[in-house]
């Protein structure tokens, strides 16, 4: 039975415990690492960008009309003899099933993998029904003998070590197994499960794909069950979801040219089984196959027709949202949804199975875009999730304290602004140089796995006119976005770019209406709060007025770049003001190679040696990646590379206050591989990165490197 | 795509998935090849069930002289015997090293299933780039049900325990592909494989 927190306390704990389980720490890190490199090498001399973009328009085309669809289908199905039936809700489905089963005097029944099946809780139903039930697909067969659910929508047991599969194969077969005989606990199930399927009554499969034009099911495994679940027996159900259904061939082939390579690495999954109507079938009284197929709604044709969320419903199961999410590496599955698991299982929790079991999970969000950036139907799974939890908060009406006091400070500039000034001074106690020394008493001792830095004695907007200089016949107009840490906490990291940008006869202009960017404000559901600053930094510079706007953090850029034009694209005037704002954002990086084409010339050449962080804003939401390494040598230094260079460092804005046990892991990895280079410096092109890396360098014990903004270190 | 280009995709793809490839001249030396491996894995049966008359009787008379049981159908009730399952596919795409085989007929699926090994001969002719450039004959196919075509590539794997790969979970543990290079043929007299396939039953 699978358990979810509904709420936030069990939810860390049990995270906590999961953070203990060393096994599956190592277990999901080699398999993030390993996953990379397969799938890479997997799409080679593919046009991934393309493919996903057809796969994603092909989605669309159809979710609008997943009924006509369906009613092609039927009519199709029906013709070649398939029984077909639709499930309203998944105990509608159940009992279909266990209607059928019935109807055919079954007694056994095997199982494909289907996740469909684990969203109705399908087997729990028919075996309250008295049918003997057993999965085929290995990894389902291990969980359902340990009543666990799977762990990953397609390895549903790699949260379980060899041991633990030896001591249950050991229990099943009453024969000690060996651990480390692996071939040999393989073929203990395949001798087990070759005699279930022989005495088998009924098989039930999920499915890929149902091809509307010609009424085919479309099955992909590796096992090569599907097709003994869908031969043997003399019954066959298939549960597929709406969401499962294609217009034709052409459609599912597409889809089959990422879903294997997406998920596994595979070219193409070892079998492929494409059904249309009752097969031949000699244990049957008649000599064919009785069939049919149940498609369950459960929420997805009105899904389909919601304007933000229906973008779910174009996912095809692969499983990769996980794989690459730092959270799930660190916590496994089970601790990172509830049936469905991974990025999307935080959103279809919330539409499948309940408000109460997506409440806790939805928060565990870095919005760091790996899932979004491996996605091969190009769903906005990040943005999703947010607006998962802001329903949420919306429909429980429960706005907690913080979001109150974001909405009335962040929408005030002046009251914003005034207050981060005295923070200045309300610091001073626990200051020490950089650093606070003691923790503010909101935070509590999980959030001293780094330290915080001072918010600067002047912010950067209040020594601009000074520092500033007016240059007679400049180059370029920029205007810098500042964004709240390089304001008020980091201006050094601009005082470095007014004094580079001065050399290179740039003018950099410091619009003072602006604010925060907003971001902050939409991690928490404040869309409204997130809309007001939005409009008031467009008011503030407006794009026409400048060749650039250039920013330092990469977390404000990827923010104006993504998410003004959700907030603001549709509105009269502001829209056209977006797309140029888009049209003419840069980060600092970009913008020396690309626009002023600095060349190793103009820098006294160090040698120093740097190993680089890669912000998740940067990368994957601006999808700056040359550049900043590029730039690094250019500038005379060695760039020193390092694993997972492109893996969040853990701070995500106010998951880090939220989620401090996994922003200290996370950061604990980083710099861990950081270090491994044997680099004298950290250099990365975010303030919120620097703020966590820095602080986690200062509480490590040992070696620590420098950590800097790659501005800094520039104009060094 | 160039023929031999394709043909030697194919062979690089299939060897990363542990199929192995074979060029074969003619339908007897694919019959002796099969044969050959069923005798080397120890075992004594072949499931042939989609042969036509003429393929069947040769095939026949090749297992005889070798004593091998050559099974042609009601292949259920061997379950448990077949060593061997033997083919003839209906298509190769060379990008996955898939072999499409038409598996309508349950005894085919049998065979093809529940046998240690499975040989498959496969006309050089009817190798694609690309699964895509099959669409519309794949699609003509469903289009007369019942219909169950299999894309194949490589042996039933799984990595469910550990990720480590392990073949051979439930399916057969090895697959072999034999491309039949017609232009070469000689020995037998059917030069295409695909008039050698037996009608599927209609029910």
């Amino acid at each position: 039975m699978i358990t979810t927190p509904s709420d936030l306390k069990t939810y860390k704990n049990d995270l906590k415990r999961a953070l203990q389980n060393q096994f599956l720490g190592a277990t999901l890190d080699n398999f993030a690492t390993a996953f990379k490199a397969s799938r890479t090498k997997a799409f080679e001399g593919i046009d991934l960008d393309t493919l996903i973009a057809e796969i994603a328009q092909g989605k669309d085309e159809a979710i609008p009309y997943l009924e006509e669809l369906f009613a092609a289908f039927k009519a199709r199905a029906e013709a070649v003899g398939i029984k077909v039936h639709i499930a309203r809700t998944a105990f509608e489905a159940n009992s279909i099933i266990a209607d059928i089963a019935r109807a055919n005097q079954v007694k056994k029944i095997v199982k494909g993998k289907s996740m469909t099946a684990e969203e109705t809780f399908l087997n729990d139903h028919l075996e309250k029904e008295g049918f003997i039930v057993t999965e085929t697909d290995l990894g389902e067969w291990i969980i359902q003998m340990r009543h666990e659910g799977p762990s990953h929508m397609v390895m549903p047991a790699i949260h379980l070590s060899r041991k633990e599969v030896a001591e249950l194969f050991t229990k099943v077969t009453g024969q000690v197994q060996d651990p480390n005989d692996i071939n040999g606990m393989v073929k203990v199930a395949r001798r087990e499960l070759r005699q279930v399927f022989l005495e088998a009554d009924m098989g039930v499969t999920g499915a890929n794909f149902a091809i509307a034009e010609t009424g085919t099911i479309g099955l992909v495994t590796n096992e090569g069950n599907g097709r003994l679940v869908t031969t043997l027996p003399r019954v066959h159900v298939a549960l597929v979801g709406f969401d499962k259904l294609v217009p034709d061939l052409k459609s599912a082939l597409r889809i089959l040219k990422a879903l294997p390579r997406n998920a596994t690495g595979q070219l193409i999954s070892t079998y492929v089984t494409w059904i249309t109507g009752p097969t031949p079938c000699t244990s049957s009284p008649d000599g064919r196959k009785e069939m049919h197929i149940v498609f369950l709604d459960n929420g997805r044709l009105a899904l389909a027709r919601d304007p933000l969320f229906s973008q779910a419903l174009r996912c095809i199961r692969c499983g990769a949202c996980a794989n690459v999410c730092p959270i799930y590496k660190l916590v496994g599955g089970h601790n990172y949804g509830h049936v469905y698991i991974g990025a999307i299982g935080l959103i279809l929790t919330y539409f499948y199975h309940g408000r109460e079991n997506a409440r806790a999970i939805v928060k565990a969000c870095l919005n760091c875009q790996a899932c979004k950036a491996v996605c091969p139907t190009g769903i906005d799974l990040p943005y999703l999730i947010k607006g998962v939890y802001r329903t949420i908060l919306e429909v429980e009406g429960k706005t907690p304290v913080k979001n109150r006091l974001l909405k009335r400070v962040m929408g005030n500039r002046k009251l914003f602004h005034f207050l981060l000034r005295r923070a200045y001074l309300a610091q001073k106690p626990v200051a020490e140089g950089e650093y606070l020394r003691h923790l503010p008493f909101f935070f509590s001792s999980e959030h001293g796995f780094r330290t915080l830095p001072v918010v600067a004695k002047t912010p950067l907007r209040d020594m601009w006119e000074r520092i500033n200089p007016r240059l007679e016949k400049p180059r370029y107009r920029v205007a810098l976005f500042g964004g709240c840490l390089v304001d008020f906490v980091y201006p050094e990291q601009a005082l470095a770019l007014v004094r580079f940008l001065k050399d290179h006869n740039v003018q950099l202009e410091y619009p003072m209406e602006q604010t925060c960017c907003g971001l902050p404000a939409m991690m928490m559901g404040e869309n409204e709060t997130a809309r007001d600053v939005a409009v008031q930094n467009l008011k503030a510079i407006d794009p026409a007025n400048y060749d650039y706007i250039l920013t330092l953090c990469a977390s404000c850029g990827s923010h104006l770049k993504e998410n003004y034009p959700k907030l603001l694209g549709e509105e009269k005037g502001l829209g056209v003001k977006v797309e140029q704002l888009k049209a003419k954002l840069i980060d600092f990086s970009s913008f020396m190679i690309n626009v002023l084409k600095v060349k190793p010339e103009m820098f006294r050449k160090s040698g120093k040696k740097v190993a680089y962080h890669a912000p998740c804003h940067l990368c994957r939401g601006l999808g700056v990646t040359r550049e900043p390494r590029e730039l690094i040598m250019v500038a005379g230094m060695e760039y020193c590379t390092a694993t997972d260079e492109d893996v969040c460092c853990g701070f995500g804005g106010s998951f880090s206050v939220d989620f401090p046990e996994i922003s200290a892991e996370l950061l604990k990895r980083k710099l861990a591989n950081a270090e491994a280079t044997g680099a004298e410096v950290l250099v990365t092109d975010c303030p919120g990165c620097v703020l966590q890396l820095r602080g986690g360098m200062d509480q490590k014990s040992g070696r620590k490197m420098e950590v800097k903004h790659i501005a800094e270190i520039i104009g060094e | 795509m160039e023929k031999h280009e394709q043909i030697r995709l194919f062979k690089e793809r299939a060897e990363a998935v542990q199929t192995s490839v074979t060029d074969v001249t003619g339908l007897q030396q694919a019959f002796l090849y099969a044969i050959e491996v069923t005798k080397n894995q120890g075992g004594s049966t072949i499931a042939a069930p989609a042969l036509g008359p003429e393929e069947r009787s040769q095939l026949a008379e090749l297992c005889r002289q070798a004593e091998i049981t050559l099974l042609t159908e009601n292949i259920r009730d061997h379950i448990g015997k077949i060593q061997t399952g033997l083919t003839l596919g209906d298509w190769g795409v060379a990008e996955t090293a898939t072999l499409v085989l038409d598996s309508t007929s349950e005894d085919v699926r049998i065979a093809t299933m529940l046998s240690e090994t499975h040989i498959a001969v496969l006309p050089r002719s009817r190798i694609k780039s690309d699964a895509m450039e099959l669409e519309s004959e794949l699609s003509e196919l469903m289009r007369s049900a019942p219909r169950y075509l299999a894309f194949i590539s490589g042996a039933s794997r799984t990595a469910d325990i550990e990720r480590v790969l392990t073949i051979g979970v439930h399916g057969p543990k090895e697959l072999h592909l034999l491309i039949l290079d017609e232009g070469q043929e000689q020995s037998s007299p059917v030069h295409d494989v695909q008039k050698a396939k037996r009608k599927p039953r209609r029910r």
